[in-house]
């Protein structure tokens, strides 16, 4: 404690926090412009932090990562096109309350959903990472295949009203993500010849295409009834839709919570990503709601659920990297060069020799928090600003940004065709009511999971009984068929399909309140 | 709707039995021994989308008789049909200006195009837009964070 | 008069232009660079190739006194870069800084890559990986022959690989010995250090990154020509017995065609890195060691590298191509 104590002191200074400040804030702008992610923002950072200091550049870089998971949720709310993959779920709940006049209430229960399930996770981060990430290393490959079989599970709770469609769409996105090497036989798979998907379809400029530039079409295709609508959105009727109320923040805290022990978890645990731990909580809070058929219209809980989740998971996958100086997610793997970069290697020998150094970053991001929720205050107000301008403006923006935003994974135009082809997929599955999110589900779990499977089986020498050596791994088991027998058991015929109008993706809700 | 979920459904089935009978073999190499075959998982997953694509067709054409008559309008309106279109145009013109012109054009064509498409006529617009997105776009890559898109 | 026939103006005419030419290209050469220089680096960010490379990139600037931009171009273990290499002008602008395996290994792995040491005009190489068999602090095995001995008690052991390469040498081994080997598949580096810290596989080949744990991990035996400058005590595999010895060096790459003023003046520039505190500082955090090639001696070790890989896949069984 006393450490952190010193950390702060050094930390609380004009021009340590400037640089945490500008982090945040260049994450929160990168977030919430569709096509821009965190990743390429982090990545593109490094080189300008070699004229600072180490921990103004480390609270820098960590601040652009957790400004970013924050400011995802702004364009899903506003524009139905999540900033990231991650904020996927975000957008589900958020734009038709946006739609409702209820915008600047999701966006503020977005923030704080972001900002307590950031805090807290920085916190766990602090306390915990050395005996935590101990005991991550007991969680090997044969443990996430189990989990990651239990988190399909979850794919139910995501389907929305079909979850027939829903799984196709699950199939469709594990099949994709077949395509490349693979990683255990090392027959390349689909590839058709080309050398630029010999290591799969990279998942930004998928996902820019399927969940930004085709819901861009989509709007275009609707622009005069969009826009009609336009100026209702920002401003809200009542002071009720502008600001949280209290019985939501008491429906809301126990869902943040939730998310936040999710996204904590996800984020620990090698290989998952941000977007598994939003969906995870996304999923889980939807099933443990008396009012399931209501997601997917405007529960704010949606909004809170994914939020605190995906924000979680940022401090909380850097506790491996800390720790153990493994880095269990895309950013603590860029982050480990600017750490040696700057001095620091990560690792249980950074404690030890560094500690001075180790106290400052954690009351960095600690301030990150804080700073995070006053960017986050006045960056709405901006860019709900910004959304009046009419559609036939925005829409242009938008696409030049993800053409950027996905040219820069491999600076290579390829991304742009893989773009263009998931935006004619997305565009569909979103007409046709195909669930996106358990496609981007399956797309993300596939590959891990078949890895993991191989895994498995190697390790356990093809014999089954080997389980025994792996509890862990028996305990995930038992609940995956246990949820299994519980969704059979409780599962009525299915409703017709399309009477309802509020599907998943859909970005004109038909007869609403 | 239903009609929609029929046709859609009938689509799923041949690209499933597509994949199954003639790419799948055709791409991925049957693997070395002792280990799961790479065919395994992408046969497995479109004979999954198969039978549920079968499932869906056949619930919906069975429905189909019982429901009253519904709203007839198809889910995808010409209008977005039309847009999805547009952006597959302009983005044609934007790869093509990329390689053989520069990125500068194609960012431009990309921003000007999809203001032409939108209904956006009035010149100022048509070229401050895109002159202040993509200098800023320059200055964000470029100097601040000294990188270069190559 | 007599000098000035119109075959002698002609004949003037060309040697004037020849000479411009020749000293325009040498002019070049002398006023390179004169503008910034794209680095191409084969895989994403926050490797250990990729830091190697924007240290080297921050020495080379100030040497060179231009901005050199260090862009990743990840796919197929550098190939993708290397392919977009080929296609750049020669003019020393766009250089790839990579191991140089995407030549001298890789083309008999991946069907699709088809290089060879002729492809490129090298700039000098800097630094190697410590590749080599890694294993926890408390096996009972600090050479391949123990261990050898070892896996024979313990039948069904298993061995984390994550290349071709990897199993190439656990074939190789279990194969002249009779060994029951399982190899679980790992797809990263990370991966690797994760699945030997928390023991779940018994040995694994490593990049170098394992050096990282020497308070968990040793090395069983350095897998390069050379013995590791971080584990001195550990035997080569050659030394063992098994001539399986494949090097790997970062090395500046360049389109074919480049004329070897340009080469010379950017392996200058890299040799800098050799006597450079940061680059130091990087590398041995990272516990990479600098071992400074020339130009010449580049191309040699190509050259030889390619040979000798060759054979050794080819005795193996893995060539595809």
């Amino acid at each position: 404690m006393s450490a952190l104590l010193i950390g702060f002191q050094d930390v609380l200074n004009p021009a340590t926090l400037f640089w945490v400040a500008v982090g945040v804030t260049l994450g929160y702008v990168l977030g919430a412009l569709p096509g821009l992610g965190k990743a390429t923002g982090v990545a593109v950072c490094i080189p300008l932090t070699f004229y600072l200091g180490p921990v103004a550049a480390l609270g820098m870089l960590i601040g652009i990562a957790k400004g970013s998971a924050a400011g995802s949720a702004v364009s899903a709310i506003l524009l139905n096109t999540p900033g990231e993959p991650s904020s996927a779920p975000t957008a589900l709940d958020g734009y038709p309350l946006a739609r409702q006049g209820k915008a600047q209430k999701a966006l503020k229960m977005g923030l704080y959903a972001s900002v307590i399930g950031d805090f807290v996770s920085t916190l766990i981060l602090i306390g915990l990472a050395a005996p935590l990430a101990r005991y991550a290393l007991l969680i090997g490959p044969v443990e996430i295949c189990t989990i990651l079989l239990f988190s399909l599970t979850f794919i139910g709770a995501l389907s929305g009203k079909s979850m027939i469609k829903g799984l196709i769409a699950g199939a469709l996105g594990v099949f994709f993500a077949t395509v490349g090497l693979e990683a255990e036989t090392f027959v390349s798979r689909m590839t058709f010849g080309l050398l630029e998907l010999e290591d799969g379809i990279a998942l930004v400029p998928m996902a820019i295409g399927m969940l930004a530039v085709a819901e861009m079409a989509v709007q275009a295709g609707n622009v005069r009834k969009l826009d009609s609508e336009g100026a209702r959105i920002t401003d809200g009727a009542t002071r009720a839709d502008r600001v949280v109320l209290a019985a939501e923040w008491r429906r809301c805290l126990p869902v943040i919570a939730r998310g936040t022990l999710i996204g904590s978890v996800v984020g620990i645990l090698p290989g998952l990503g941000a977007s598994v731990g939003s969906f995870l909580s996304y999923g889980a809070t939807r099933k443990a709601s008396k009012t399931p058929e209501k997601y997917g219209t405007g529960m704010i809980e949606g909004v809170a659920a994914a939020e605190s989740a995906d924000n979680a998971v940022v401090p909380s996958s850097l506790i491996p990297l800390f720790a153990l100086g493994i880095p269990g997610s895309v950013i603590a793997a860029i982050l480990i060069a600017a750490f040696i970069l700057h001095g620091l290697t990560p690792g249980p020998l950074m404690f030890q020799q560094q500690p001075r150094l180790v106290a400052d970053v954690y009351a960095a991001m600690l301030c990150a928090s804080v700073i995070l929720l006053i960017v986050g205050y006045t960056g709405q107000r901006l860019f709900a600003q910004v959304i009046k301008a009419p559609l036939r403006l925005i829409i242009p923006g938008v696409l030049l940004l993800c053409t950027v935003g996905a040219y820069m994974e491999t600076s290579s135009v390829f991304s742009i065709y893989v773009m263009l082809f998931f935006t004619v997929i997305g565009f569909f599955a979103r007409k046709l009511d195909f669930s996106f999110v358990t496609f981007l589900i399956g797309f993300v779990i596939g590959p891990n999971l078949e890895l993991s499977f191989r895994q498995t089986l190697q390790l356990l020498d093809h014999k089954a009984m080997n389980l025994t050596n792996h509890p862990i791994a028996v305990v995930f088991i038992l609940l995956t068929v246990a949820v299994v027998w519980w969704i059979g058991r409780g599962k009525k015929p299915a409703a017709p399909e399309d009477q309802a109008a509020h599907y998943l993706g859909q970005s004109k809700p038909k007869g609403r309140i | 709707m239903r009609r929609a979920n029929v046709i859609s459904g009938v689509i799923l089935v041949l690209f499933g039995l597509l994949m199954l009978a003639v790419v799948i073999p055709a791409q991925i190499e049957p693997g070395p021994d002792g280990m799961m075959s790479p065919r395994l998982v992408p046969g497995m997953m479109m004979g999954v989308v198969v039978a549920l694509s079968l499932l869906l067709v056949v619930n919906n054409i069975r429905a189909k008789g019982r429901e009253p008559a519904e709203d007839a309008t198809p889910p995808i309106s010409g209008a977005e049909l039309l847009a999805l279109a547009k952006i597959g145009v302009i983005f044609a013109a934007a790869i093509l200006l990329y390689l053989l012109v520069s990125p500068l054009a194609a960012g431009a064509v990309i921003v000007v195009g999809g203001l032409l498409a939108l209904g956006e006529r009035r010149p100022l617009v048509l070229i401050a837009m895109p002159a202040a997105l993509l200098t800023a776009i320059w200055f964000l890559f470029y100097k601040v964070l000294g990188t270069g898109i190559v | 008069m007599q000098g000035f026939t119109k075959r002698g103006l002609l004949k003037l005419a060309a040697g004037a232009l020849l000479g411009a030419v020749g000293l325009g290209h040498a002019a070049l050469a002398a006023d390179y660079p004169a503008g910034p220089i794209t680095m191409l680096v084969g895989y994403g960010a926050g490797g250990q190739t990729d830091l190697v490379a924007r240290a080297a990139a921050k020495v080379m600037s100030e040497q060179l006194g231009v901005p050199i931009n260090v862009v990743n171009k990840p796919g197929a273990g550098g190939a993708v870069a290397a392919r977009d290499l080929k296609q750049a002008a020669p003019d020393g602008y766009t250089i790839l800084f990579h191991s140089n395996s995407v030549v001298n290994s890789a083309p008999f792995i991946i069907e699709k890559v088809d290089f060879t040491p002729e492809d490129f005009d090298y700039a000098g190489m800097i630094t190697a990986y410590q590749v080599g068999m890694a294993t926890q602090k408390d096996k009972p095995f600090n050479t391949i022959a123990e261990y050898v001995a070892w896996a024979k008690q313990n039948p069904g052991s298993s061995y984390g690989a994550l290349s071709p390469e990897a199993r190439l040498y656990i074939n190789e081994i279990a194969k002249k010995n009779g060994l029951d080997v399982n190899i679980v598949p790992l797809k990263s580096g990370s991966e690797m250090i994760n699945a030997l810290l928390g023991n779940q596989v018994v040995m694994a080949f490593s990049g170098g990154i394992h050096y990282r744990y020497p308070d968990e991990l040793k090395t069983v035996s350095a897998l390069t020509t050379f013995r590791h400058s971080s584990a001195p005590e550990v035997p080569t595999i050659e030394e063992e017995g098994y001539p399986l010895g494949m090097d790997s060096r970062t090395t500046l790459f360049l389109p074919k065609g480049t004329p070897r003023p340009i080469l010379d003046r950017l392996a200058g520039a890299l040799q800098a890195a050799e006597t450079d505190a940061d680059f130091a500082k990087v590398t041995s955090a990272a516990n990479i060691p600098i071992k400074y090639l020339g130009v010449d001696q580049s191309y040699a070790e190509m050259r030889d590298t390619y040979a000798k890989n060759k054979g050794i896949m080819q005795q193996a069984g893995l060539i595809s191509n």
